[in-house]
């Protein structure tokens, strides 16, 4: 195994620069960026649309190549095709061959992967029970629904035991059922040990999941930390309370005042999110290929 | 996903060309293919052969057959070139749009095996619908043959002797088939092989399945008339201006010869293929798919994607 | 895009461009001298062929080009479109020069089918200068046509009989040239692909030749005597040289000459055959013919066909006539073919002079 001091993920001063055919000024799409994931974390890259995050993958994994700066995979240069020996990719909204069947896509990621027949029967046996779709193996890709393609696309990237996942907005486009199930497997992942690089632009997703946080805006990361120092409001105190009477609330206002320097912001019923409103009142609907659908 | 399983992986290693993950692609590639359903095509050329067979008849015995001939190769000449093209050009730029080659590039697969991967595939199913084809064909020929031959026995006047029985057998299946016919196969699938290849060229570069189709046609179009340009280069008498020489030179460097591929023109007509050119014509394709092959990955290896 | 590994590319593509340019031009070449490449595109092709047919042709389908044109010329047969007939049968003569058919088809198209229609266009028109005009310029005009696709065709195939037998048949059948027509027979049996009826045409043709007997003689008589099938033509033609023969030695000749020659030691059965005929049709002495003709029957050396007509002239005295039946019925059994359709009919006239059962009538023609 890799020695525990190599980061999983070395990024540093990276640029890419795109030109704009036809025009002088380039865009620069990452600029100066510099980020280490250490084996086993579940690192969170935030940022709006077109902020660079997924220029940063590709770079990562050699799909494109940097302008300046390096990035590295457990020590190995990520142009290195060897270096992908380690890693799994799922892209945003992917599209596999839809006229194979679950268990075939598998079974060919797993060849390039260079796994041996038997060990391409049981990963993808493992993998399909892993992300839930058993019951869909010999159904065509094209009669998937958007969640269920997100999950044969996890389990694609599993197949060949990488010890990085790059996942890049996993959840998009999928309902929240959906993306809970997919949040539950990043955190399976990370039980396993696995290091996990995210990016999203849903902050309460990469909040439930992640251990560190990296804030990227225009090509540049502006915030990195543990998710907790970064998220935290140091001076403030939540009280939640139940069948607190009038009388009571009125006292605790009133012993606020006699503090100097406190101060009471705000009181009244805290609201679910709407989120745990749905999955409440949707629990227990499948939204995957169970046979009988 | 055991520390165990990781290891194990880790410890096979990566290996620099591996034949295995390019049969992967090259089986991937003719399955999604033949899943597209490209093979209803084979409908068509069944009702072309089958309308070609009523249409003819009462006609002489030779034009009938050679009729088919013609119409069946030109029609095999047609669908191996346009599966050839089309089929290479469908391939890449949708592996693109639909980031399907992210999912391939980020496995431990370098682009040169993708590449082969993909032109291995489409040579299959070229095989594969030329051998069907042909097979097709060969039976309704061979039945057709046998048909006229009892035909034009049943209305000579007497009893023919055994010569002329001979000799009328000799006639019609001189126009039915022939092993010099499976020659012009091969050399319909060789054609195809580099038409392929050209259009696997194009579409490292290109963005879109539709001007590599474009640009892949007009090369082939354009390599049917290549003996044209060599000749305005070789002067043999007629002396050309220097202009037309140059330009001439030019298109004849660049672009393949697909002339050269057409030796059914001659077959049908009753012509013997010179010794060991069919070998040369394959040499020379495995030349031709070697360089285009090893210019495709000078592009497609260092593509932004 | 990586352009300095696009520019390698086009370099790469271009130097094995170079090194393959004369090895393909090779393998070009060589295809033509085998026969592969008889039709090189030119301008004059193109305004022949169309634009479409032209690319087609340029584009490797000129099978199929040539096979849309032969429909084409089809159809303008049965429209009797006989211009159209003739730019598409030039079309697929000049596409595919070495498929005989195209040139077979392009003759038997102008010099029958054409020439059939003006025939009747002629007859239609009998009374006006139209007709006259068809009959004297059209019809010649279409022949000549037709004789110079089978002659064209003919330079492309020099190892077939095919083509060159299509000029004969036009000298033959169209011209009545027999002479003409007989060249040309001869030339097509010389082809190693040809069948042994062509010489036997070339024999036949040979026959008709008015100047030509003692060469059609000698050909024929080979062929009879070659251990050959002797088709019922070359019968007709043996008898109808033999009594050529024979009429032109009795020719101005009187009996006593002739008589004096059948007599002369180291005559032959010509000489007595030249007596025979003399007596038979300038003497009008039909016992002294029979008794000659019988000579001739039992000579050896003379045809066959000499027993069959001795046979005919007997049964014409009636006191003679049953034996002579005997004799012909022994001679049919022995060699029907010897018995031309004239002859079998003559034999059943005799069967009904003689009143033979119908039962055992043997003159049932065949």
């Amino acid at each position: 195994m890799a020695d525990p001091a190599t980061p999983a993920v070395q990024i540093e001063h990276l640029t890419k620069v795109f030109p704009v055919p036809f025009r002088k000024e380039k865009v620069v799409a990452v600029d100066d960026l510099s980020l280490r994931v250490r084996p086993g974390e579940v690192y969170g890259l935030i940022g709006p649309n077109g902020s660079g995050k997924s220029t940063t993958m590709k770079v990562l994994l050699g799909l494109i190549s940097a302008t300046a700066g390096k990035a590295s995979i457990f020590g190995r240069d990520s142009g290195d095709t060897a270096s992908r020996g380690s890693v799994g990719f799922l892209p945003e909204n992917p599209y596999f061959y839809k006229y194979l069947t679950g268990g075939e896509t598998l079974a060919f990621y797993g060849k390039l992967c260079g796994l041996r027949r038997r060990e391409i029967r049981e990963r993808t046996a493992e993998l399909l029970a892993l992300v839930d779709l058993e019951g869909a193996r010999d159904r065509r890709l094209g009669g998937y629904s958007k969640g269920m393609l997100q999950r044969i696309g996890l389990a694609q990237a599993l197949v060949g035991e990488p010890k990085l996942v790059v996942l890049d907005e996993p959840t998009a486009g999928v309902d929240p059922a959906g993306s809970r199930k997919i949040r539950d497997l990043v955190l399976e992942l990370k039980r396993r040990g696995i290091t996990v690089i995210l990016s999203s632009h849903l902050l309460t997703q990469v909040q439930e999941v992640c251990d560190q946080v990296g804030i990227i805006f225009n090509g540049r990361l502006v915030r990195e930390g543990e998710l907790d120092e970064l998220i935290s409001i140091e001076d403030q105190t939540e009280l939640v309370l139940k069948n607190a009477s009038p009388g009571l609330l009125d006292r605790i206002g009133e012993l606020v005042a006699g503090e100097e320097g406190a101060e009471l912001l705000h009181s009244g019923h805290p609201r679910t999110t709407l989120e745990r409103l749905f999955l409440k009142e949707t629990s227990g609907e499948s939204e995957d290929g169970s046979p009988g659908r | 996903m055991t520390a165990g399983g990781t290891q194990a992986a880790a410890e096979r290693g990566h290996k620099l060309f591996s034949p295995g993950r390019v049969w992967a692609i090259a089986r991937n590639t003719f399955t999604q293919l033949v899943r597209m359903k490209v093979f209803y095509f084979m409908l068509i050329f069944s009702a072309l052969i089958i309308a070609v067979n009523f249409f003819f008849l009462g006609w002489t015995l030779e034009q009938e057959l050679k009729s088919m001939k013609d119409a069946a190769f030109g029609a095999m000449r047609i669908f191996s070139a346009v599966f050839a093209i089309v089929g290479t050009a469908l391939l890449i730029p949708k592996d693109i749009e639909d980031r399907t080659l992210y999912t391939i590039l980020t496995k431990p697969v370098p682009r040169f095996e993708y590449l082969l991967g993909k032109l291995l595939g489409v040579l299959l199913l070229i095989a594969v619908s030329l051998a069907m084809m042909a097979a097709l064909f060969f039976v309704v020929l061979y039945a057709r043959q046998h048909q006229i031959f009892a035909d034009e026995l049943a209305v000579l006047p007497g009893e023919p002797s055994g010569p002329e029985r001979e000799a009328l057998r000799e006639a019609i299946f001189s126009q039915g088939v022939q092993p010099r016919l499976f020659l012009a196969v091969v050399a319909l699938f060789l054609q195809a092989a580099v038409a392929a290849a050209v259009a696997l060229v194009v579409s490292t570069f290109a963005s879109s399945t539709l001007f590599t189709i474009i640009v892949s046609l007009m090369v082939f179009l354009i390599g049917h008339a290549q003996s044209l340009a060599r000749e305005v280069w070789f002067p043999e008498g007629v002396v050309h201006s220097p202009v037309a020489r140059v330009l001439a030179g030019l298109v004849a460097i660049a672009f393949p010869d697909f002339n050269l591929f057409n030796v059914f023109d001659g077959i049908a007509v009753g012509q013997e293929v010179p010794d060991g050119l069919m070998l040369r014509l394959g040499v020379l394709t495995a030349f031709y798919l070697t360089i285009y092959m090893i210019v495709s990955w000078f592009v497609f290896a260092k593509k932004e994607l | 895009m990586p352009w300095r590994r696009v520019f390698a590319g086009v370099g790469l593509i271009g130097l094995f461009g170079i090194v393959r340019m004369p090895v393909e031009q090779g393998m070009e070449e060589e295809l033509r001298a085998a026969g592969f490449r008889e039709w090189s595109p030119d301008i004059s092709s193109r305004d022949q062929l169309g634009q479409a047919g032209f690319a087609g042709a340029l584009g490797g389908f000129r099978s199929l080009v040539a096979l849309y044109f032969d429909v084409k010329a089809h159809s303008a047969r049965q429209n009797k479109d006989w211009v159209e007939v003739e730019k598409f049968r030039n079309v697929t003569t000049t596409l595919q020069p070495r498929f005989w058919k195209h040139w077979d088809m392009a003759a038997w198209d102008m010099a029958w089918n054409a020439y059939a229609f003006y025939r009747r266009e002629a007859e239609r028109h009998r009374d006006d200068l139209e007709g006259w005009k068809i009959e004297k310029v059209t019809m010649p005009l279409y022949l000549e046509k037709g004789v110079d696709f089978a002659r064209r065709g003919a330079k492309w195939l020099p190892d077939s009989y095919r083509l060159l037998r299509v000029v004969a048949e036009i000298y033959s059948q169209k011209y009545e040239d027999k002479c003409a027509a007989a060249d040309w027979y001869l030339m097509a049996s010389q082809a190693p692909d040809a069948p042994a009826y062509v010489y036997r045409a070339y024999a036949h043709h040979l026959a008709l030749c008015e100047g030509s007997e003692e060469k059609a003689y000698e050909v024929t008589s080979a062929l009879y005597h070659g251990g050959g099938k002797r088709t019922p033509t070359l019968r007709y033609d043996m008898e109808a040289l033999e009594d050529h023969f024979a009429g032109a030695a009795a020719r101005g000749k009187t009996l006593a000459e002739l008589e004096a020659a059948a007599a002369a030691p180291g005559a032959g059965y010509r000489d007595l055959a030249a007596l025979a005929m003399h007596l038979l049709e300038v003497a009008g002495d039909l016992s002294a013919a029979t008794a000659a003709y019988g000579r001739l029957a039992r000579d050896p050396e003379a045809p066959a066909f000499y027993r069959r007509k001795w046979a005919f002239l007997l049964a014409r005295d009636p006191e003679r006539a049953p034996a002579a039946y005997r004799a012909l019925k022994g001679l049919y059994v022995a060699d029907p073919d010897a018995f031309r359709q004239g002859d079998l009919r003559q034999l059943a006239e005799l069967e009904e002079e003689l009143s033979i059962l119908p039962g055992e009538r043997f003159s049932a023609p065949r």
